[in-house]
């Protein structure tokens, strides 16, 4: 490691602090060049982001990530309709799929069974294996609900799109059709916020 | 000390002072690292929190601030009284100020022990004491100081050996950092907010946090291997040349490093960027004291297979090699968006903190005991188990943590190919994933606490078997106008100074500069180190002259260590505090809390959530997908302390507010596992029953104010009735799900913050310039370079 030739004795310094004595070696090349190395990269990363301006900005960098996102979601929510959601309620991988997610992510709220009871205390959600619905019955609406949320958050459900994406949301929604049919009498909730704007 | 013309004297030297600290370091460290291991396992089982003051978020600030500043503190102390006596050949300034110094800092360390458990603190991390105790602190170190450069200044030994470098950057920069950071108005004796929020809060947090690691658990024990290593094996240094280099480049490195602990955050990334590259740029600083100290032990290597001391010595500075790769490589923002949060960066402190520090303080004190007592080591079988189960203990923790950190955070920014959804959407899944990793740290951190235990037990036996001895020893009295004569022009009209203070400002140039002239900047700083280099090459003798005579003048020293410590600090910071205020809320500006969520959000400090929750949503898509939208610089604008966190055990909480209802967080608080199955959070039974502090609550919405936050005309009597009639809402949204509370208790309190987190405004930019607090207005100098770049501005 050392520059010196090995006949030829380092610098030892005359001077002694409480009997400790230092040589004076070189400094090894490896380390001054590792050094030299990380103040050529400060210099041209800086160069190259700051004053010739390549790289994106971590702002843009999440609006296009996002972009692309919307506009896949966009693409897949144009081919879903009610009648998919339930053809696919019947399908048993698909609905595998939904319980699965269900079992991880919606039960703290909405219970194992959908019943939003457990162990006679009442969770915070709404039951979702009786017929009576808050935000209406269609397919296409509870999917709105799960991924965008309920309209008043802090009174219910939050979204869930972002964090589960559009295919675990539809498999779970799936999932929860998987124990209706259709066309099934259902009612509207006392409190439904569709009752008051008159909207079936 | 009398000042007779008799050439010798006999002096002894206050070992007694020694001894102290040193025992003191051991016990603290035993009760430090038993705190560890407890936390550790309530990682694992949650019903280990058994009480309030027993609780995680509690006893984690306890258990970092015991093994920092009463563990490695007190063996500093005992490192530094014992070496700077030998090494300037005088007793200590005085004997009443090294007694002040050591049952003071045993005394905050009782007091920390006592207020921390009892939720006590300012909320910031290895900053959580209370104000009563940062001031005594504070005085301690003034003690210290006094103590210490007054010992310097009746030195016997004309010239300041690398050891008192090294201790002289500890004593000054630790001061800086410590008084800076602490900075708070006082609400009631036990509490305070520090006087800078958000974006700027975090900025001076991480540069005394990172700093806390530069000059209290690196520079103090750099110089102590300086000391003890050559010493233990009796051989000379390896490089004077390399001490010089090191050392000036790592105190003023070291100082620009502290934004790498935000990045990917809000923080400007102009700072995020700085602190990366002069992360990387410190790595062959930190090697240069690796090098200097396992290349001393050419020609003695054989020592290493009988000596348990050299044994310590050689593991610690290579734990310290490590470290120093594995922190500029955490440094990088690409591999920190994995890291950063997890498990890994918790590995890497503990190979620093039970690898470097640890180790040393063993070799230190198996080195110490025998020469204080006048005796032999009670065992060195005994001692080489202690370094062998160390290792072992070490590497399992570490490997663990770097297993766990991994996965964890491989499993977190996992997104399906097409990059449309996350991969592991439930936070919990990663947790379990990573729960085995986490009983292995269990093991690995009880078998170093074992290995302690050993010690104290073999170092005990070793003191029974001798008696304490102070050591005398004649020494030459040097002529007082000998030494330190030099004088300010002299020390800073040399060319070493001026030529790097050119450089220096050319270089701000560069970075600060508009378009144009930044370049041009860059071009002449480069000229002016050509030119400087040439000059060294030509005239490095009269600059070596210059040098040695600097060591001849403690003062001029440290004026330059000062100096080259400050400047970091300053040219990042002052930025971001004065110039930037009114632009850290370009499009969002945090709803201000009411009475209710404050308090609330005083509790959420107390209990300590901050060491398991985050509260920064990052530039980065996962962490969007996860959380909601990236977390902006007004969005914490108003928050006395700020909460960004460093570490997630559990999720962020950035925009908790509104996720859930207030039932799910009743629940959750009583018991987490009823909402979060798998979760390993305390539950917080004691939030239910105790009332919230309604008396103080004037008080801090005043103190609030003082700081710039716009709350509204209040009476003291609106402002309690205010947090009531905001309990009752909640209390009565509470029943319709058949849950009870009484308004005035803590849990009600803590939903109502829990709820706010996330509220902001986007208001106006006339607005905003009305209601930002105390802009000045904008000095021509420093720009911005995120707003000079090139098509930076989208």
């Amino acid at each position: 490691m050392s520059q010196n030739s090995p006949d030829t004795e380092p610098v030892l310094r005359p001077h002694e602090y409480d009997g400790i004595q230092e040589y004076d070696q070189k400094l090894p090349n490896w380390w001054l060049f590792s050094w030299y190395i990380m103040m050529v990269a400060f210099v041209v990363c800086w160069v190259v982001y700051y004053q010739v301006g390549i790289g994106m900005s971590d702002e843009k960098e999440i609006a296009t990530a996002m972009a692309k996102i919307a506009d896949y979601q966009k693409k897949e929510l144009e081919q879903i309709s009610d009648d998919k959601l339930w053809a696919m309620s019947k399908d048993a991988k698909v609905v595998a799929a939904g319980s699965a997610t269900y079992q991880t992510t919606c039960v703290a709220c909405h219970a194992p069974d959908m019943t939003a009871m457990l162990a006679g205390a009442k969770l915070p959600g709404l039951p979702l294996s009786d017929q009576e619905w808050k935000h209406g019955n269609h397919p296409t609406q509870l999917l709105t609900i799960i991924r965008k949320g309920a309209p008043d958050v802090t009174k219910g459900m939050p979204p869930w799109e972002p964090q589960l994406g559009l295919q675990r949301v539809v498999e779970v929604l799936a999932y929860v059709l998987s124990k209706h049919s259709q066309g099934e009498p259902f009612t509207l909730a006392v409190d439904s916020p569709l009752k008051k704007a008159g909207v079936q | 000390m009398t000042t007779s013309a008799a050439a010798k004297q006999t002096i002894e030297f206050n070992d007694k002072v020694v001894r102290q600290f040193m025992w003191a370091s051991i016990i603290w460290g035993l009760v430090g690292m038993l705190v560890g291991v407890l936390i550790a396992a309530q990682l694992n089982f949650h019903e280990l929190n058994l009480t309030s003051w027993l609780s995680f978020g509690r006893l984690r600030p306890l258990h970092t601030n015991a093994v920092i500043f009463a563990f490695v503190g007190n063996m500093m102390f005992a490192g530094i009284y014992y070496s700077t006596q030998r090494l300037c050949k005088v007793r200590m300034g005085s004997d009443l100020l090294s007694n002040i110094h050591f049952w003071g800092w045993q005394m905050i360390i009782v007091s920390a022990a006592i207020t921390l458990p009892l939720g006590f603190t300012r909320g910031q991390e290895y900053a959580e004491l209370i104000w009563p105790i940062d001031i005594a602190v504070a005085l301690i170190w003034v003690v210290f100081a006094v103590n210490f450069f007054w010992t310097l200044a009746k030195r016997n030994e004309p010239s300041l050996y690398v050891a008192l470098w090294f201790y002289i950057a500890t004593i000054i920069t630790v001061a800086m950092l410590y008084i800076v950071n602490h900075l708070s108005i006082p609400t009631s004796w036990t509490h305070s907010y520090t006087i800078f929020s958000g974006v700027q809060n975090a900025l001076v947090q991480w540069w005394y946090g990172h700093n806390a690691v530069a000059f209290f658990l690196t520079t103090p024990i750099l110089g102590i291997m300086y000391y003890f290593l050559p010493k233990a094996v009796e051989r000379p240094v390896y490089s004077y040349r390399l001490s010089i280099v090191h050392f000036w480049s790592l105190v003023f490195i070291y100082i620009w490093a502290g934004p790498h602990h935000l990045l990917n955050t809000s923080l400007p990334k102009w700072l995020q960027m700085l602190g990366m590259f002069f992360s990387l740029m410190l790595w062959a600083p930190s090697w240069g004291g690796m090098l200097n100290g396992l290349l001393t032990l050419r020609g003695a290597w054989d020592k290493l297979r009988t000596d348990p001391v050299v044994k310590f010595f050689v593991a610690a500075v290579t734990f310290y090699g490590m470290c120093t790769f594995e922190g500029p490589l955490l440094s990088i923002r690409a591999v920190n968006a994995l890291s950063h949060y997890s498990d890994w960066t918790i590995g890497h402190v503990h190979s620093g903190a039970l690898g470097w520090n640890g180790m040393m303080a063993a070799g230190l004190f198996y080195w110490l005991t025998p020469r204080l007592y006048g005796t032999k080591l009670y065992s060195v079988p005994m001692a080489n188990f202690h370094f062998w189960i160390s290792v072992f203990g070490i590497l399992l923790y570490v490997a663990a943590m770097w297993v766990s950190g991994i996965m964890q955070g491989l499993m977190l920014n996992s997104t399906n190919a097409a990059g449309t959804a996350l991969t592991y959407p439930n936070f919990l899944e990663t947790l379990t994933a990573i729960r085995p990793m986490m009983g292995f740290r269990v093991i690995g951190g009880a078998l170093y606490l074992v290995g302690m235990g050993l010690m104290l037990v073999n170092l005990w036996l070793t003191a029974r078997s001798g008696k304490a001895v102070n050591e005398t020893r004649e020494v030459t009295v040097i002529q007082r106008n000998s030494v330190d004569t030099m004088g300010l022009k002299t020390t800073f009209l040399a060319d070493p100074v001026t030529y790097f203070f050119g450089g220096l400002f050319l270089l701000m140039g560069w970075i600060f500069l508009p378009k144009g002239a930044d370049i041009t900047a860059l071009i002449c700083s480069l000229i002016f180190g050509g030119i400087a280099v040439k000059k060294f090459a030509g005239s490095h003798a009269s600059w070596s002259q210059w040098y040695d005579r600097l060591l001849e003048n403690w003062l001029p020293f440290t004026l330059l260590t000062f100096v080259a410590v400050a400047l970091g600090g300053l040219i990042q910071i002052v930025p971001t505090v004065m110039v930037n205020r009114a632009k850290n809320m370009e499009d969002r500006i945090q709803q201000v809390y009411t009475p209710l969520e404050l308090t609330g959000r005083d509790i959420y400090v107390s209990e300590g959530c901050y060491n398991c929750h985050s509260q920064m949503i990052r530039t980065m898509l996962p962490d969007v997908l996860r959380y909601g939208d990236y977390s902006r610089m007004g969005e914490s604008i108003y928050d006395h302390p700020f909460q960004w966190g460093s570490k997630r055990t559990g999720p962020d909480l950035a925009r908790e507010g509104g996720k859930y209802p207030h039932s799910w967080h009743f629940n959750h608080m009583k018991d987490p596992r009823s909402t979060s199955i798998g979760s390993n959070m305390p539950s917080y039974p004691h939030l239910f029953t105790q009332k919230f502090d309604q008396k103080t609550l004037p008080k801090k919405i005043a103190t609030m104010v003082t700081l710039g936050v716009p709350y509204p005309a209040m009476t003291d009597v609106e402002i309690k009735e205010d947090a009531i009639k905001q309990g009752i809402e909640i209390v009565n949204r509470l029943k319709e799900d058949n849950l009870s509370a009484s308004p005035d208790t803590k849990i009600v309190a803590i939903i109502a913050y829990l709820q706010k987190l996330g509220k902001y405004d986007t208001p106006e930019v006339e607005d905003k310039l009305k209601t930002a607090p105390g802009i000045p207005t904008l000095i021509p100098g420093p720009g911005n370079p995120d707003k000079n770049r090139p098509g930076g501005a989208e």
